[in-house]
């Protein structure tokens, strides 16, 4: 029987006509992967990603191993100007216009005398760890909210949505800061303060399920037989929400990661030195005027790393609906 | 008058997230470490000062009785009092709270202005240039942060053109005599349209991409619709078709898509607020969490969650003229 | 007999998809008289839908019709002919678009739709909404549109019109929102109707209400109908005139009571026999075995073959155009089977061959798939 859901991401698990074997089949990491292969906008989503996030784990083995060694012997140090003197270099191309600009410094140098482009990519680490982390908080707690609502139904259902609701009553930026604010202003509780502004995105896709598979036939006869509804819900209900719930972390690491640059331009976020987009961009405001370039990079690393999260989701919310473009 | 009743029923249904909000912004500035009346004194305050301090504020009682005091304070319109600045939170916000107004209600309008005809145009040309155009604009559009939008804008626009005001945001019916180079109110409203456009384009620009979004998907939808083919049927024309028929219900995801919108659009003012230097709630949060000023936090946050409340209702309502089935109480 | 209103010749209307053509429609002919009520019946997936959006030329993309003649009244709805250049074009006399709208649609033609919960646009009134057909439809002005609205509300059995004029389609049941389709379609006062399946998401008792309005409404406005169903018991009560398609094809053409008692196609004998009858009980009652294979790549020779209980090898081979097998002084009563005489190639020495109705399916003929419709 197709299941109703009020979600617009309501996905083939509940279009009409397909047989339980098929349900599988259809949300199954490797159909997922293999509908996705076959998107070209979905593929080059996947490709950004990539090149981001090895950038991104390059940087985390130099900063946690090495110390920034690898990056200081090759190159110099994304934390530390060694002169320690003040100095804005443009970017090459841009010499005649400001004097200067050398190919050591393709991207010129910011306020502090550092590598800008070294920065972006040292950056990617905290764009790309809060991404996923901000996002993998929001999944776990939203589909455990969502699932034991649906499940209990009655006053815990009712107190635990109210609860969601409300979080959802303070605009995200807001909740975030008040929240680091009471806890701490670093980099963990900016993960956990985006990770709880999403729960209540992903409560609201799992309880829907939960509640419409609730009343499905099928589970009134597995439960005639003695069939626990928690088995039901975790080892059916759950899996078979990958697809809607792929697609939404997808996009949801687009947004985290967009939150937390903005955490960042507020003083929020990542602490100097320790380099981030969102702070490169606060910093860069002093220097609009002499070196426009300062602010012009890091919001261009966003926006391509957020598109890349974007298109990617699109591209497996095709993939995995086909009535949205048919 | 369903409509009516829908209303009041809207209204009386948002009173338990009201509730929850000051529990949530009472129990975050609770948690808040450090002193604020050390930070209001400085390092060595005179003997019985702090505790006269904390006394007048009520930080010596035990925490739920200030809760109890803090929530019948606010149904009475009282916030309490800033310790940073010896003011009623109130008084405060109230004199914030029409710029951040202004300018997320000008942001929304410019985004909706914007994105319906795009939305409208990309769903009737589908996979057609004119339709990859508004895609490829609105996928960059929900993945810019609006910051640097704003940072772009002041350095094209400000800086080397000239054409804007890079900071400020004067409002338009503030006094000639306040501001600078106004002798007559429409010179001030002219001067704050001025200072608005870059802001609003900024904090717009989010919230019209997604919009456009919507507006596609949920048209594409609409046009496919069986009331479409039956007004095709009896010769009514495409144009007017898009215009009315399909259009009318396309709208409903829209509104909602615009309600939910506000709270990145209320967060969003913080940002822009900041970028632009314009005296709204989200630079008085800043400050108050810099002072530490717990009422006044809590005040701001409250106010935040209330102005998200209150634009829900009204999209909500919106929602329900729209769509009759909501006000007439079928579940839709 | 009269020129008639509408006549269709041979119509083939495709669906260009990622997986190939659907042959949605393939080459029908009928006609319809002045004050008749024809039927045109089959099961879902026939192409009757698609049939009927043709006659409107309201096929959406990426179906398109590639050819046959619609006529109406003397205009050409639809007709090509051979350019200097070899290709197919519309004919000069064919509608454009833009006469289509104005002169046939609604106003000629009008349509009943099948789902009434759908057809009816949600957020605006039912009064509004009919007025706004009658006013484009009618050249009326608002005041007298919404005067011959409620007028028309009133006729097809709605109580207290003036004030459910101004309530919205949630608010009335099914079966009322069918009777306001109806009123619209009325309303316009067309020569033709066509009413695609308009009682089949109604239940039983309200079916047979309206079906007994229609008649009644009917004689009255003397409108013609094309009656599209999948309901023999439907078409007994209120067709003139029946088509029995299968697969894009008519393969049976004759009056109401020939039909039903001087059946010539296995098919529509299937179709007669899967449907209760008083004179029946339910043990007689027989569901035609098999599925319809998809049109998208219709099996050779006689379509029906994969599932007539009379097949034999012949019908495999030869594929029969429906052939009028009356005796000269009698209506016509066509069929495309050859098993009768008239097709005269060799049905009766020919092999049975084994069909899904013979017990057995024969493997990989037919696949449970979409609705072609
Ligand atoms: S032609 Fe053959 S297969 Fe077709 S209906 Fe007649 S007997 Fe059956």
């Amino acid at each position: 029987m197709a299941t109703e859901t009020d979600t617009p991401t309501d996905t083939p698990a509940n279009t009409e006509g397909t047989g339980a074997g098929e349900i599988e089949a259809r949300v199954g990491l490797r159909y997922t992967l293999r509908q996705v292969r076959r998107d070209t906008t979905a593929r080059i989503g996947i490709y950004t990603i990539g090149f981001i996030t090895v950038v991104a784990v390059l940087a985390s083995i130099d900063h946690y191993v090495f110390g920034y060694g690898v990056a200081e012997a090759i190159w110099y140090s994304p934390v530390q100007d060694p002169e320690q003197v003040e100095r804005l270099l443009p970017p090459v191309g841009m010499e005649n216009q400001f004097g200067q600009g050398t190919l050591e410094h393709p991207m010129g140098t910011d306020h502090r005398g550092r590598d800008i482009l070294g920065r972006l990519f040292y950056g990617t680490r905290i764009a790309i760890t809060v991404g996923f982390m901000a996002t993998a908080i929001g999944l776990i707690g939203g589909t455990l909210i969502g699932a034991i609502s649906g499940y209990y139904g009655g006053w815990i259902d009712d107190v635990l949505q109210r609860f969601t609701e409300t979080i959802y009553a303070i605009p995200f930026l807001v909740l975030v800061i008040a929240f680091m604010t009471a806890f701490g202003r670093n980099l963990t509780f900016a993960m956990v303060g985006v990770g709880i502004t999403s729960v209540p995105v992903f409560n609201r896709l799992i309880r829907s399920r939960v509640v419409s598979v609730r009343e499905e036939d099928y589970i009134e006869a597995a439960r005639a037989a003695g069939v626990k509804d928690r088995n039901i819900i975790f080892r059916h209900v759950i899996p078979n929400s990958f697809a809607p719930v792929l697609v939404q972390a997808t996009l949801q690491i687009g947004v985290s990661i967009l939150i937390v640059a903005g955490l960042s331009f507020l003083g929020f976020g990542a602490q100097p030195p320790t380099p981030s987009w969102g702070q490169m961009l606060s910093a860069s405001r002093n220097y609009m005027l002499p070196a426009p370039t300062f602010s012009i990079f890091p919001g261009i690393a966003i926006l391509i790393t957020v598109i890349g999260f974007n298109i990617l989701g699109d591209g497996l919310q095709d993939a995995l609906d086909p009535r949205i473009n048919n | 008058m369903g409509l009516l009743r829908y209303t009041l029923w809207r209204v009386a249904q948002a009173i338990p997230v009201l509730v929850g909000i000051i529990t949530i912004t009472f129990f975050l500035a609770n948690q808040i470490p450090g002193d604020p009346v050390e930070i209001m004194l400085g390092p060595s305050p005179a003997q019985g000062q702090v505790e006269a301090i904390r006394a007048r504020y009520g930080l010596d009682r035990p925490a739920y009785e200030r809760f109890l005091t803090y929530l019948s304070g606010v149904v009475t319109g009282d916030l309490g009092r800033s310790i940073y600045y010896d003011r009623p939170v109130l008084e405060m916000i109230l004199l914030r709270l029409p710029v951040t107004l202004y300018l997320t209600v000008s942001a929304f309008l410019f985004a909706i202005v914007t994105a319906i005809p795009l939305g409208v145009i990309s769903a009737k040309r589908r996979n057609k240039p004119a339709d990859h155009v508004s895609r490829i604009v609105s996928l960059i559009g929900v993945s810019t942060p609006s910051f640097w939008i704003g940072l772009m804008l002041i350095i094209v626009f400000a800086f080397h053109l000239g054409w804007f005001p890079a900071r400020g945001l004067p409002l338009p019916w503030a006094s000639p005599a306040d501001i600078r180079g106004a002798e007559t109110q429409l010179q001030v409203v002219w001067t704050s349209l001025h200072h608005l456009a870059m802001p609003m384009v900024a904090l717009g620009t989010l919230q019209m991409a997604q919009i456009t979004r919507i507006e596609r998907s949920s048209m594409v939808e609409s046009l496919q619709g069986e009331y479409v083919k039956l007004a095709r049927a009896y010769g009514v024309s495409e144009s007017k078709i898009a215009r009315k028929h399909a259009f009318q219900v396309a709208q409903l995801p829209v509104i909602t898509i615009i309600g939910l919108g506000l709270s990145t659009a209320l967060g969003g003012a913080v940002l822009t607020e900041t970028v632009f230097e314009i005296p709204g709630m989200g630079r008085l949060i800043i400050t108050a969490i810099n002072n530490q000023d717990y009422e006044l936090i809590m005040g701001t946050t409250f106010m935040f969650g209330v102005a998200f409340v209150v634009g829900v209702i009204v999209t909500d309502i919106a929602y329900a003229y729209i769509d009759p089935r909501v006000a007439y109480g079928e579940e839709t | 007999m009269s020129e008639p209103l509408l006549s269709v010749r041979d119509l083939k209307t495709q669906f260009f998809t990622e997986d190939g053509t659907v042959r949605a429609v393939d080459g029908i002919s009928f006609d319809v008289h002045e004050g008749e009520i024809v039927g045109l019946v089959g099961e879902s997936g026939a192409g009757k839908s698609v049939a009927t959006s043709s006659i409107l030329r309201l096929v959406d993309s990426p179906g398109e019709i590639v050819g046959g003649e619609i006529e109406f009244k003397g205009e050409t709805i639809f007709g090509l002919e051979t350019g200097d250049d070899g290709e197919l074009r519309p004919r000069d006399e064919m509608l454009t678009e833009q006469e289509m709208r104005e002169q046939i649609r609604g106003r000629e033609i009008a349509i009943i739709f099948q789902d009434p919960m759908e057809s009816l646009n949600p957020v605006f009134t039912v009064g509004g909404q009919l007025r706004e057909f009658i006013e484009i439809n009618r050249d009326l002005d608002s005041d007298e549109a919404k005067k011959e609205a409620i007028d028309m509300l009133r006729e097809v059995g709605i109580p207290a019109p003036e004030s459910r004029y101004d309530e919205y389609p949630h608010q009335f049941s099914g079966g009322m929102r069918q009777r306001v389709l109806i009123a619209m379609a009325l309303a316009c006062q067309p020569d033709l109707i066509i009413a695609d399946e308009p009682t089949t998401a109604l239940d039983v008792t309200v079916e047979g209400e309206i079906l007994e309005m229609v008649t009644d409404l009917q004689e009255r406005y003397d409108t013609s109908f094309v009656w599209v169903t999948h309901d023999m018991s439907v078409v007994a009560e209120i067709c003139d005139r029946v088509n029995v398609m299968y697969l894009g094809e008519i393969i049976e053409q004759a009056e109401v009571n020939d039909l039903f008692y001087d059946t010539k196609h296995p098919y529509t004998t299937a179709l007669l026999d899967s449907m209760p009858r008083p004179d029946r009980t339910v043990d007689e009652l027989r569901p035609i075995e098999g599925v319809m294979p998809e049109a998208i790549d219709p099996p050779a020779g006689c379509r029906f073959h994969s599932r007539c209980p009379e097949a034999r090898k012949v019908c495999r081979e030869v594929h029969p155009e429906p052939r009028d097998l009356s005796e000269e002084s009698e209506a016509i009563h066509a069929a495309a089977c050859v098993k009768h005489d008239a097709f005269d190639v060799g049905y009766d020495e020919s092999q049975p061959i084994d069909t899904q109705a013979g017990g057995g399916f024969s493997a990989g003929l037919t696949e449970t798939g979409g609705d072609a419709e």
